[in-house]
């Protein structure tokens, strides 16, 4: 039925019949036919049939209207199956039709008024068809207002109250497909649109006559037919119903803002409906009105919003979440809970990120709220003590976030006084806030903006534009810390140098704090804070290169140095150590040693201060050693005095001083060579062991290698022959070795192990990196069908400087 | 013809609903209720009035047949008096979970009664079972034909599981008795349906006959609120229900919002509940909401997954718990126990049903909220919040409003509400709908005209006739479509067309044209003319007052 010419040649005689009486059918004949005699012939003799007419005269009648003309005649038939057949080909030529044309009127109109006729028949699907008869028309219609000065306002109206009465038929698809209708209206009257929000009638003459799209209400219209159409198509028994509802309750509010916040009382009680996919089609309509900025919450919807922030299903959270951050919320109160919902929220599902954006954005939309939060976290932030507010809490870092949204909300008093302290604490949520913003600041830029407004030192001599909202673009220059930043350009993830600083800062504070406030008596929360900061020192350094890069993997290593040393100190202080058993005493002491020499070979440029720090963890690692034998190993205390000899070399120039500690252990040493004295006072020297970590790290290198054999895998061994020699060619890259350095390749075959020399002074590049190829022969391969190499240049056995060779034997 | 309607109960009153209609000279009995706010003669209708009033023998003479909507007692209470006792024979129909659950509920208020009221017996157990025995279940839909001429099918209610709309045809007289029902659906039932069909009586019930209640999510969401605050300040909740119906919806919504919201407060049922439930809701599921339907077959609704069993020792247990209990007016038994062990702490949360007994603890309770309640012996401080529940049954005046449109019968009448309401939706039933409305009271009746359709041929002469006289009509539309706007179309379809309509005895009527006439009745044409004689009339009168003038100016001159 869907093209007219088809359809007019099938049916010669039907085209050329004129239009049908469609008020033929106005009196349906028996209903109930299977209770009557079956016999139709009464219908037929009261329904009169159309003849077939001489065909028209002139061919100036366009072929569409024909067609109309004998669809519309088919409309009026007795047989339902054809009715909706005949309204179904009207709609397929509604669809077809050219809204501007002239003919589109007289087409729509005469369909329309077939449809309207056959409104109450007794068929479902002679209904379902009239329904989608009136959405095509009434689509037409709307076209036409954009032509027509003279409207259709009023006819809108009518047939949305038509819809309206369809949307209570008693066939589901019926109601399913008005309801659908009714979203799709392009104008209807305010008055109209708020009685289908209400069951009871709303009396003409109380109701505001407010004008839409110039249109006024017209008074003859019956209201009633539209009364709580939406309430109870969302109480409908079938989803699909309540679904579509939901749909075109959300689609209508883009008409008028009082019906938007009824509209809105009743989406929300659909968040407690039994279909999922009924929720879901809530949410979606309720972001649909957020869209159009109308959505404005009350106290009585939060209950029900905190629970979908909570809810089991993702879907349904992060949907209630996107609504969240668009709404208007009136007061502060209701600001408040939706600041905790979200940070429960948080605490529940910490994987959900995105929460910190809708932070963000609804601190930003409610400005002076967010001030108001601000405030109290300033309070909160001032009062803890040190080490006590960890950044690591969702619920501080999403209050921070709130409070650091205030200065880019839109409002228009600016004065809203955010604590300076706010932002520097700030600074380590830089890239949260960025994400926030969406990434029209540069980070950069917004780090400038936070460190000036925090008070931060760095700033003080720069100008900086003082208001983010004025000049979103101020472009502050890059700012070079110490007397080395590197080109991170290629790193487009790297975070910025300055912020990693300050991050690093605070954690040095925390670390340095919480070890003089609670090392003695309370071990196990110092390896608890330890630990944290730990952590967030090697995701720092994971985005990080150069020297701070360098120097980050430092102090990771310096920090795992402590984490030992408290350990150690733990085991020490239960009375009877050999119950405990030796051996996790002797582990820990073991990774201590490897620790502390890793950072004296494995870093270059270790400035003094640094070497110092260095030498002090060796010291209380021999201090340690002591302790343990109980008795004084000359071997120890050798060491011991090497050390303390090079501590005071190296404070000699008076650079830097002595500590308390390794001062103490020199006069113990002194006083009795045997170190007699040391094992007796090592409590006591504990106690004066202070972390002083410097944050100056000059040009600090971390040395490194990376090894490679090209063209090995498992599925392509190297050959060879059991019992001789194999050469193995490896590719290596050194970083920041020297001339001076000597290294060595190891190959390991399960337990054996041998040694090459790594001769490096033919490798190209510059003192950054060295890479070059050599040739390492195997001398002893085992008498073995296949076995597998592993090659590692003892850099640092943690980094990735291991590579494994396969090899298979030639003689299989 | 007509239909004869007479109202036995619930007449510009709730309780014992009773109508008979007789209908194309059938007398239906629908409903046969109890009134259980009065315990004289006005308990049960007056059936031994009725059947001086017609005159016959016996009821069983009297009454084609009795249909029963649902098992309610107010609609199905008198029941086995007037089987057993008053002595009816004849067919007696129901639905399946109506003849299922209503031996129960008769049984149930007979034991109350006897136990509490101490009242002469009625009627016996054994007088239900004989009653019950005799009825003939039906399902949805189902066209019953009682006699040669009677046809009664069964629609969708609401309402309460079972319950049905019923329609009644005799030859072209069509009726629709609705007994209660409701316009919207809830967890566990679907709404009213019923098909388009014509009618010259609707027999509604309008218990809300002004009342247009808010949407039901409301009322679920302020319950769930209660609820969820209470439990989560460590409070105890108890739900004091009816055994079918509220109970299962409750809970169904309870499970549902616990699963959502990840509580691991348990939910009780105390033992006679979860037993009902399981077993009629699995029998019956074909007669829940449409998401039971569609769901049983891979999880049964009604196996909740947060539902636990109540043990009798548990009331004593720490910890927030929500508790469903019998019976629902808190007038005995377990919910009254719970009842009384949990109102003294003000954390705890009691809900009410929407209707209580006067005389009932939930009746008290829902008169303004009393400090302390004496209760025989025992008096119960009530410090616990209470929330009354508005969930409701019965449809709203709007849905009352919305199914009469839909249906569009000739006439209407209400039964089963009070009357000051049932006037108001009278007057909004004729002014908005124009249908004929009336409210009976008990023991009145009301006659109402029905339409008669007469079968009729047409001769192919007339046929044609008709044909060619809509062709050059449609012909001429076409034009106009063509020259001009859509004005002139519009409704310019109301045209005639004649012909004679000849009755003769012993045949079917027939339509014909004019100049057939002749030839059927096989006579010959008679001309009769009219002379035109209003000019000489005219002129005899004017020459007469012509003369009288003269005559007049002679005398004058004398
Ligand atoms: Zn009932």
């Amino acid at each position: 039925m869907g093209d007219p010419h088809l359809l007019s040649s099938a049916h010669p005689t039907a085209a050329a019949a004129a239009a049908a009486s469609s008020s033929a059918r106005e009196h349906p004949g028996p209903i109930d036919e299977d209770l009557a005699a079956p016999d139709p012939s009464p219908s037929v003799a009261k329904r009169p049939r159309v003849a077939a007419e001489p065909p028209a005269s002139g061919g100036c009648v366009p072929y569409v209207e024909a067609d109309v003309r004998a669809l519309v005649s088919m409309a009026g038939g007795i047989y339902p199956l054809a009715r909706a057949e005949a309204l179904r080909g009207l709609t397929a030529v509604l669809e077809k039709v050219d809204p501007s044309s002239r003919a589109s009127v007289v087409i729509t109109e005469c369909s329309y008024q077939c449809a309207v006729v056959l409104m109450r028949d007794d068929d479902n699907g002679v209904r379902l068809a009239v329904v989608r008869l009136v959405d095509a028309c009434a689509r037409n219609f709307s076209a036409r207002l954009d032509f027509d000065a003279d409207g259709y306002g009023d006819l809108m109206d009518m047939i949305f109250l038509q819809l309206s009465s369809m949307a209570r038929d008693m066939c589901t698809q019926v109601r399913m497909e008005a309801f659908a209708a009714l979203g799709k209206m392009q104008r209807v009257s305010e008055g109209v649109l708020l009685q289908s929000l209400y069951k009871k009638v709303i009396k003409t003459d109380s109701m505001d006559v407010s004008i839409i799209n110039g249109q006024k209400l017209p008074p003859k219209l019956k209201i009633p037919c539209a009364a709580g159409i939406f309430s109870h198509g969302i109480e409908d028994e079938f989803y699909q119903v309540r679904r579509t509802a939901c749909k075109s309750l959300g689609a209508l509010a883009k008409f008028s803002t009082q019906y938007t916040e009824k509209a809105l009382d009743l989406l929300m009680d659909m968040m407690n409906d039994d279909s999922e996919a009924v929720r879901l089609q809530t949410l979606e309509a309720l972001f649909h009105m957020a869209t159009y900025g109308c959505l404005s919450v009350q106290e009585k919807h939060m209950h029900m919003f905190l629970g979908l922030l909570v809810d089991a299903n993702a879907l349904i959270r992060d949907a209630a979440l996107k609504i969240l951050g668009l709404v208007n919320m009136p007061k502060l109160q209701i600001f408040k809970s939706a600041v905790d919902g979200l940070i429960t929220s948080l605490e529940k599902y910490p994987e959900e990120q995105d929460i910190y954006g809708i932070l963000f954005s609804i601190g930003k939309n409610h400005g002076s709220f967010s001030a108001n939060i601000a405030k109290h976290l300033a309070k909160e932030i001032t009062m803890a003590s040190d080490g006590e507010l960890i950044l690591d809490k969702p619920r501080v870092k999403a209050l921070l976030i709130v409070s650091i949204s205030a200065p880019f909300s839109d409002d228009k008093h600016k004065k809203l006084n955010i604590p300076s302290i706010i932002f520097s604490h700030a600074i380590p949520l830089l890239e949260k806030v960025s994400c926030a913003l969406g990434g029209e600041v540069s980070q950069d830029s917004l780090l400038s903006y936070l460190c000036h407004k925090g008070g931060m030192p760095f700033w003080e001599n720069r100008s900086v534009s003082a208001e983010f909202g004025e000049s979103e673009s101020c472009n502050v220059e890059k700012v070079e810390i110490g007397a080395h930043v590197e080109n991170t350009a290629k790193e487009t993830k790297c975070l910025d140098e300055v912020l990693v600083m300050q991050s690093m800062k605070s954690i040095l504070e925390i670390v340095e704090g919480s070890w003089t406030m609670r090392m003695p008596c309370n071990v196990c929360e110092v390896r608890s804070i330890l630990r944290t900061c730990k952590e967030e020192l090697r995701l720092l350094a994971e985005n990080s290169s150069g020297s701070i890069g360098a120097f980050l993997s430092f102090l990771s290593e310096y920090l795992d140095a402590i984490l030992f040393i408290v350990e150690i100190w733990q085991l020490i202080q239960l009375d009877n150590p050999y119950t405990f058993g030796l051996t996790s005493l002797d582990i820990l002491l073991e990774k201590l040693d490897m620790s502390v020499r890793r950072m004296e070979y494995c870093y270059v440029g270790l400035n003094r201060v640094l070497e110092v720090q260095v030498l002090e963890l060796s010291l209380i690692a021999h201090l340690f050693r002591l302790s343990k034998i109980a008795v004084c190993s000359k071997v120890v205390l050798g060491k011991l005095l090497w050390v303390i000899n090079r501590l005071e070399d190296l404070c000699a120039d008076g650079s830097c001083e002595l500590s308390d500690f390794s001062r103490e252990i020199k006069k113990a040493c002194d006083t009795s060579p045997t170190g007699d004295n040391l094992i007796g006072s090592i409590n006591n020297l504990f106690q004066l062991f202070r972390l002083k970590p410097t944050t100056d790290f000059g040009m600090l290198k971390v040395i490194n290698a990376g090894l490679r054999v090209c063209d090995n895998n498992s599925e392509n061994p190297l050959q060879y022959i059991c019992g001789l020699p194999v050469g193995v060619s490896f590719k290596i890259s050194l970083w920041n070795v020297s001339s001076h350095h000597r290294l060595w390749l190891r190959m390991t075959i399960g337990e054996s192990m041998q040694h090459t020399f790594l001769e490096f002074s033919g490798f190209g590049g510059n003192d950054e990196v060295k890479s070059g190829s050599m040739v390492a022969p195997l001398y002893a391969t085992p008498k073995a069908c296949s076995f597998v190499l592993r090659g590692s240049a003892p850099t640092r056995e943690d980094m990735e400087d291991r590579v494994i060779v396969w090899f298979n034997s030639l003689m299989n | 013809m007509a239909i004869e309607c007479l109202v036995l109960g619930a007449g510009q009153e709730v309780g014992k609903s009773c109508v008979v209609v007789t209908i194309g000279g059938k007398r239906v009995m629908f409903d046969c209720g109890m009134h259980m706010g009065y315990h004289d003669h006005r308990h049960y209708p007056d059936f031994a009035r009725a059947l001086t009033a017609w005159g016959a023998p016996d009821f069983t003479t009297a009454i084609s047949c009795v249909v029963i909507t649902h098992f309610h007692l107010d609609h199905i209470g008198a029941l086995p008096y007037f089987t057993e006792v008053c002595g009816y024979h004849g067919p007696i129909y129901m639905t399946y979970p109506t003849k299922a659950l209503a031996p129960f509920m008769l049984e149930d208020y007979r034991k109350v009664t006897m136990d509490q009221r101490g009242e002469e017996e009625q009627y016996s157990y054994e007088d239900i079972l004989r009653c019950m025995k005799k009825v003939i279940p039906m399902d949805l839909k189902q066209t019953v034909q009682v006699d040669k001429d009677l046809v009664i099918r069964a629609y969708y209610a609401g309402h309460v599981i079972g319950a049905a709309m019923i329609y009644a045809k005799v030859g072209d007289a069509a009726m629709v008795y609705t007994g209660d029902y409701n316009m919207t659906p809830d967890r566990h039932l679907g709404a009213a349906q019923i098909d388009l069909l014509k009618l010259d009586l609707l027999i509604t019930e309008s218990t809300y006959a002004k009342t247009i209640r808010d949407s039901k999510h409301a009322r679920e969401r302020e319950f769930l609120k209660a609820v969820h605050k209470c439990v989560s300040g460590g409070g105890k909740v108890l739900i004091p229900t009816f055994a079918l119906g509220r109970a299962q919806e409750l809970c169904m919504l309870l499970d549902d919002y616990w699963e959502r919201m990840d509580l691991k407060v348990p939910i009780y049922f105390s033992a006679g509940l979860t037993i009902q439930a399981n077993v009629y809701y699995k029998m019956l599921i074909g007669w829940t909401s449409q998401k039971i339907k569609d769901s049983h077959a891979v999880h049964n609704p009604f196996d909740f997954k947060h539902v636990w069993h109540f043990e009798r020792s548990f009331i004593n247990n720490p910890g927030p718990c929500v508790l469903f209990a019998t019976p629902g007016m808190i007038s005995g038994g377990f919910s009254l126990e719970a009842f009384k062990k949990w109102a003294p702490s003000e954390k705890n949360l009691i809900t009410l049903p929407g209707y209580c007994v006067s005389g009932t603890i939930g009746h008290k309770l829902m008169c303004g909220k009393p400090t302390r309640i004496d209760y025989k012996d025992t008096h119960i401080d009530v410090r616990c919040q209470i929330h009354q529940l508005a969930f409701s049954p019965h449809t709203d005046s709007k849905g009352i409003m919305d199914l009469t449109e839909f249906l569009s019968p000739k006439h209407v009448i209400l039964v089963h509400g009070e009357k000051p309401q049932m006037a108001f939706l009278k007057e909004r039933i004729e002014s908005e709908l124009g249908m004929p409305c009336y409210f009976p009271g008990n023991n009145e009746s009301v006659s109402i005209p029905t339409t008669q359709n007469l079968k009729m041929s047409a001769t192919e002469r007339f046929i044609t006739s008709c044909a060619v006289e809509q062709g050059k009509r449609s012909l001429h539309k076409r034009n106009l479509i063509c020259r001009t706007g859509l004005s002139e179309v519009i409704g310019s379809d109301e045209e005639a067309v004649e012909g004679v309509l000849l009755m003769e005895k012993h045949k079917s009527p027939k339509i014909l044209c004019e100049d057939e006439l002749l030839e059927v009745l096989g006579m010959e044409r008679h001309l009769v003319q009219f002379e035109p004689m209003v000019s000489r009339i005219v002129a005899a009168v004017e020459s007469e007052l012509q003369r009288a003038k003269a005559a007049d100016l002679d005398s004058d001159g004398k």
